[in-house]
C-alpha cells in the first residue's frame, strides 16, 4: 500500500514538467494564432485603404483632357488584393503553423512598398517599414523577424541597384547608404528579437508555474485519495481492536 | 499544393511590383524647348534673374510630386536670381474648376512663383513643352540652360539628376547636363493646336 501511494506522488513530478511543456506550447500556439487572425483582418483593412488611397490621390492618368484608370488604382486593387489573398487564406485554414506567419509578414512588408508607392515616396510612408516590423513581433518569434527583414532588404538593394533615387531620394547615394538603412532596421530588429526571446522565457516560466499549481492540486487530491484508502485499509483493524 | 500556390503567389505579386516600376520610371516626351526665350512670351523677364518655368496638367496626379519638388527647389535657390513660373494648362472648352486642384493651390503658394493660367496651352507650345512638369532654365541673356523633368519619377518625390543640374547651372553655371528625364502625364489635347517656335529674343 504505501509503494502504491509514494508512486503516484513520483508520477506527479514527472507530470508536472511535461503538462508544463503542454501548457507552454498551447499557449504560444494559441497567441500565434491569434496574431493571424489579427493581421488578416489587417490585410483586408489595408487593401481598402490601399484602394481609397489611389482613389483620392491618383484616380486618373491624363492625356490631354482624356482620361483614363491610374495604373495606381488598378494596383491598389489587383496587386493590394493579391498581396492580401495568401496571407489571409493560410490565417483562416492553418492559423498557428510557421508557414503561415512566414507569409503573413512577407505580405506585411510588401504593403510598406506598395504604399509607398501609392503615395509617390513620400517620407512619412516609410513609417509602415516600421511599424509593420513592430507588427512582425506579436509572433514571438524571430525566425518571423528575419524574413520581414530579408524582404525589406531584397526591395531595397533591388531598387537601390536598378534607379537609387527611388530608395535613397539621391541620386548618387554613397556606397555605405544601404548600410545606412540597414542599420535602422537592425536597431529595431534587436530590441524586437530581444523582447521575443524574453517573451518566450516567460511564456515558459507562466507554464511551469501553472502546471505546478495543477501538480500541487493533483498532489493534494492524490494525498486525500491515499488517506481514505488508508483508512478504508486500517478501519477493519481498528474496528477489530475497538471490539 | 501550397508549395504551388506559394510559388504562384510570389510570381504573380513579383510581376505586378516588376509592372509598377516600369510604369514609375516610364519617361514622358521630352521638350522641344526653343534656344532662346520667345520673343512672343507674355511672361514677364525680369532684367538679371534666370526664368524658371515649370508646365503643368492640372489634373495630373504626378503634378503634386512636380510642384512639391518645384517647392523644393526654389527653397534651395532662395538666395540667388530666379523668378519662376507655373504654366497651368487649359482648354479653352472646360470650365475654371477644372483647374482648381491641389497641385494649382500648392504652386501658387510657393514663394517667387507666379502661377499662370495658359489657355490652350499658348505659352506651354512657345516652350515645346509636351509632358506635365516640363521644366524649362532660361538666363538672364534668355539662353536656354536646361529642359527636363525634377521628379526621380513618375509622380514621386525625391532628389533628381534635374534638381541638381538646375542648381548647379544657377550657382555655378555649369553642370554635367542640361536635359533630364521628364515624367508625368502627356499635355496631348491640352495644347491645341501644337505650335511652331516662330521667333526667339534674346533678353
Amino acid at each position: 500500500m504505501e509503494e502504491s501511494v509514494s508512486g503516484v506522488m513520483r508520477g506527479l513530478g514527472n507530470n508536472a514538467a511535461g503538462r508544463a511543456d503542454v501548457l507552454y506550447r498551447e499557449h504560444v500556439q494559441a497567441r500565434r494564432a491569434k496574431a493571424d487572425r489579427m493581421m488578416a483582418i489587417l490585410m483586408v483593412a489595408q487593401w481598402f485603404f490601399a484602394i481609397g488611397l489611389a482613389l483620392l490621390v491618383s484616380p486618373y492618368a491624363w492625356a490631354g483632357k482624356t482620361r483614363e484608370f491610374h495604373p495606381h488604382l488598378l494596383a491598389a486593387i489587383f496587386m493590394g488584393g493579391g498581396i492580401a489573398l495568401l496571407p489571409v487564406l493560410l490565417a483562416l485554414y492553418r492559423p498557428g503553423q510557421l508557414v503561415t506567419r512566414h507569409v503573413v509578414v512577407a505580405s506585411q512588408m510588401l504593403w510598406s512598398a506598395l504604399f509607398i508607392h501609392l503615395t509617390g515616396g513620400r517620407i512619412e510612408t516609410h513609417f509602415h517599414v516600421f511599424g509593420s516590423l513592430a507588427f512582425a513581433a506579436f509572433y514571438f518569434d524571430w525566425g518571423v523577424l528575419a524574413t520581414a527583414t530579408l524582404v525589406v532588404a531584397a526591395d531595397h538593394l533591388i531598387r537601390g541597384m536598378l534607379y537609387p533615387e527611388s530608395v535613397y531620394g539621391i541620386t548618387n547615394p554613397e556606397w555605405w547608404r544601404f548600410l545606412e538603412h540597414a542599420g535602422w532596421v537592425a536597431f529595431e530588429d534587436i530590441v524586437l528579437v530581444w523582447f521575443a526571446v524574453t517573451g518566450l522565457k516567460e511564456f515558459k516560466t507562466m507554464a511551469a508555474r501553472q502546471a505546478q499549481v495543477e501538480a500541487l492540486k493533483e498532489s493534494e487530491e492524490a494525498k486525500s485519495a491515499a488517506l481514505q484508502m488508508v483508512l478504508r485499509e486500517i478501519q477493519p483493524s481498528l474496528a477489530g481492536s475497538a471490539h | 499544393m501550397l508549395g504551388l500556390g506559394a510559388l504562384v503567389w510570389v510570381a504573380a505579386v513579383g510581376f505586378g511590383f516588376t509592372s509598377l516600376f516600369s510604369y514609375s520610371v516610364e519617361a514622358g516626351t521630352p521638350a522641344s524647348a526653343p534656344g532662346r526665350w520667345p520673343i512672343e512670351s507674355r511672361m514677364p523677364a525680369p532684367p538679371g534673374a534666370y526664368r524658371l518655368v515649370m508646365t503643368v496638367h492640372p489634373q495630373c496626379p504626378c503634378s503634386r510630386a512636380s510642384v512639391t519638388e518645384l517647392n523644393t527647389l526654389m527653397a534651395l535657390l532662395r538666395r540667388e536670381r530666379v523668378k519662376g513660373y507655373v504654366l497651368v494648362v487649359k482648354p479653352a472648352d472646360v470650365p475654371d474648376a477644372w483647374i482648381r486642384t491641389e497641385s494649382v493651390r500648392a504652386a501658387g503658394r510657393i514663394p517667387g512663383v507666379d502661377v499662370i493660367v495658359d489657355v490652350d496651352g499658348v505659352e506651354s507650345s512657345r516652350l515645346g513643352a509636351a509632358t506635365s512638369g516640363q521644366v524649362v532654365l532660361y538666363d538672364a541673356a534668355g539662353r536656354l540652360r536646361f529642359a527636363g523633368g525634377i521628379t526621380p519619377e513618375r509622380g514621386h518625390i525625391g532628389d533628381s539628376a534635374g534638381r541638381q543640374r538646375i542648381l548647379s547651372l544657377v550657382r555655378t553655371g555649369a553642370a554635367d547636363g542640361s536635359d533630364s528625364l521628364v515624367f508625368g502625364c502627356d499635355l496631348g489635347a491640352t495644347i491645341c493646336p501644337p505650335r511652331p517656335h516662330p521667333g526667339t529674343s534674346g533678353s
